[in-house]
């Protein structure tokens, strides 16, 4: 069934690809989930470090400040010591932060910090400085122009912005995976859903398949069987069409066997007669010849007897004929025996009858060696046989050595046997002749009534075999006789 | 020879022909026997069932296989079925020389299967020799 395979191929083949294609888009979801969840990591990470880097930038700016104030107040250079500190880690702070911020919308505002805080510290340094130079009051008055409170103000506010942008960030990536994590979920189930349908899909196909398999080769058995059963029945009918055809040749011989007795019976009772009438007409001759007329005497003497050979010898044409056909009809409702037969025994069985024939005619006969066996008709076969050889042998060429060939090979669980000659052939008109009874074919130089072949086409169907006849006129002749390997028993005889 | 000469010959052949053949072969062969002819099965039988109250001799059958009405089998089964009829001979004559309707026809108890031939010596022969067996048997009689 190439329809249904290319069927399964098909869809079988889109079901593939529709499974590689869900599998394949699992896995790139998949990858991109985790670079999702790399850049959460990251995010966090910095996040967290933006949070501890500015902290300590926040902590460093009040401890500057705490130091200018308490040095401003007491002038105590003890005081300084937290600004002097913190000055030199600002840097440090910047240092650490820069990178975190390179190349990021957040980058300007980092600027800016930078910027307000640098602001800041020179704020810081003038007044110390003032203060240094011994005019403390016009320190305190800077400090009170309230412009480094200001500055203070707006780094505090920038650093809020800085932990706020990156909690922004944290929380963007982190619903980026979880939205990503989410679609995955949903598409790695419909993946599963996607998979699970394919696999059932082609498991179906292919359980259909195999079933169609099965069930196309149970068709083929079927018909298998079929055209077993059917050519069991068509040899039972040609059996049995042969068996009707057995009983009326049966009883047509026996019925014209009767008026024939009676013909020649009556023959017979007339010859009787002429013989008297003979006689007298003899002696009134004698006695008294003119009594005697020319046309009485030819009647006596010669037109009846004539007539009497004539009728004789056709009644014996016709008595031989119509035992022909009795021998035809009896042999058909003999009860067949098959017994397993040595066909090359019986061959040679046939060939050693025929020996004399053969030597006179300068002819050899060859029988294939290793001729297989078969189970059948044991006096059946020897007459097919020997008919077909002793007609080959029988109707050689005279110009060429006669050659026959006996041989045998299988076919299709039946034996093939073939007698071919080199002899004189039959003309292509005649195949179909030489089968019918009282028919023959080719120069009519040898004895026979025509029953030969008749019969043996009659014993041939008999043992629920085929004969047939490939011959070229003038070249030679070859009989195929196609016979069953084992002949069944049979279960009932035929009664007339 | 007596008992020969008192011998009714009843014979059952429905052809005409055969039957006039028959006859003259008898007469030839010097049979003389008074010859009962039926041209069927059915007049036959009759005639043997009935015989044996008006016929007081003893009977010999000649009997042909095929008769439009019946078989000669059925005949013969018949006759060897019936107590009185069954030690009658019959001489059963026939076109065929199967050997397998020879058989049955002594299974059922024929004393003697003749061919009808077509050749009319044998068959001359036959008959002179069926009349040389009627003057040498000792019929039984039917009572």
């Amino acid at each position: 069934m190439p329809t249904s395979r290319s069927i399964l191929g098909r869809a079988g083949l889109l079901l593939l690809a529709l499974g590689a294609l869900t599998l394949v888009l699992v896995d790139v979801g998949s990858i991109w989930l985790g670079g999702k969840t790399r850049a959460y990591g990251r995010a966090l990470e910095r996040a967290q470090q933006i949070r501890v880097l500015t902290g300590q930038l926040q902590n460093r700016l009040d401890d500057a400040e705490t130091g200018q104030r308490g040095f401003l107040l007491t002038g105590d250079e003890s005081y300084l010591e937290p600004y002097t500190r913190a000055i030199t880690l600002i840097p440090k702070s910047f240092e650490q932060l820069r990178p975190r911020f390179q190349e990021t919308p957040d980058q300007p505002l980092l600027d800016r910090l930078n910027a307000v805080v640098d602001d800041k510290l020179a704020e810081l340094h003038r007044t110390i400085d003032l203060y240094d130079q011994g005019q403390r009051e016009q320190a305190i008055a800077e400090i009170k122009t309230d412009k480094g409170k200001i500055l203070m103000d707006q780094a505090r506010e920038l650093i809020a912005n800085l932990v706020a942008t990156s909690d922004a960030d944290i929380r963007r990536s982190g619903d980026d995976m979880r939205w990503g994590s989410a679609t995955l979920q949903i598409s790695t189930i419909a993946g599963s859903i996607i998979v699970v349908i394919l696999v059932t899909g082609t498991g179906f196909i292919v359980a259909g398949y195999a079933r169609q398999l099965e069930q196309s080769s149970e068709e083929v058995a079927e018909l298998n069987r079929g055209l077993e059963g059917r050519v069991q029945e068509r040899t039972a009918d040609l059996m049995q069409a042969n068996e009707e055809i057995q009983r009326f040749a049966y009883i047509v011989s026996h019925d014209l066997r009767a008026p024939l007795v009676n013909v020649m019976g009556f023959t017979a009772e007339l010859e009787v007669g002429v013989t008297a009438i003979q006689k007298l007409v003899a002696e009134v001759e004698l006695k008294q010849p003119e009594l005697v007329g020319a046309e009485a005497r030819l009647a006596a003497t010669e037109d009846v007897p004539e007539a009497i050979g004539f009728i004789r010898s056709s009644t014996a044409k016709m008595d031989r004929l119509i035992n022909a056909i009795l021998k035809l009809s009896r042999e058909g409702r003999r009860v067949l025996t098959p017994e397993p037969i040595d066909m090359a025994l019986l061959l040679g069985g046939i060939v050693d009858s025929l020996r004399h024939q053969t030597e006179d005619a300068g002819a050899e006969i060859i029988v294939q060696e290793q001729l297989p066996g078969l189970v059948s008709d044991r006096l059946v076969l020897e007459q097919i046989f020997g008919n077909l050889i002793d007609n080959a042998v029988k109707y050689l060429e005279a110009s060429r050595p006669g050659r026959i060939t006996v041989s045998a090979r299988a076919e299709a669980g039946r034996l093939i046997y073939e007698v071919a000659d080199n002899g004189r052939g039959i003309a292509a008109g005649d195949h179909e002749r030489i089968f019918e009874l009282f028919r023959r074919s080719g120069t009519q130089d040898r004895p026979g009534e025509g029953i030969g072949l008749a019969h043996v086409r009659a014993l041939t169907r008999r043992l629920g075999g085929l004969i047939s006849v490939h011959s070229e006129f003038g070249r030679g002749t070859r009989f195929e006789v196609n016979l069953p390997r084992i002949l069944p028993a049979q279960t009932e005889s035929v009664e007339s | 020879m007596t008992s020969a000469e008192s011998v009714t010959i009843v014979m059952i052949e429905d052809d005409e022909g055969h039957a006039r053949l028959i006859e003259k072969n008898l007469r030839r062969a010097g049979v003389f026997n008074e010859v009962v002819h039926c041209e069927s099965g059915t007049a036959g039988l009759k005639y043997l069932f009935e015989a044996r109250t008006v016929n007081p001799n003893p009977l010999l059958i000649l009997l042909d296989l095929n008769l439009p009405d019946m078989t000669g089998i059925d005949i013969l089964g018949k006759l060897k079925a019936d107590e009185q009829l069954k030690r009658a001979p019959v001489i059963v004559l026939t076109t065929t020389d199967d050997q397998r309707e020879i058989q049955r026809c002594y299974d059922l108890g024929c004393s003697v299967y003749i061919t009808k031939p077509v050749n009319y010596e044998t068959f001359s022969q036959a008959i002179r020799q069926l009349g040389l067996f009627l003057s040498v048997i000792q019929v039984p009689k039917v009572p």
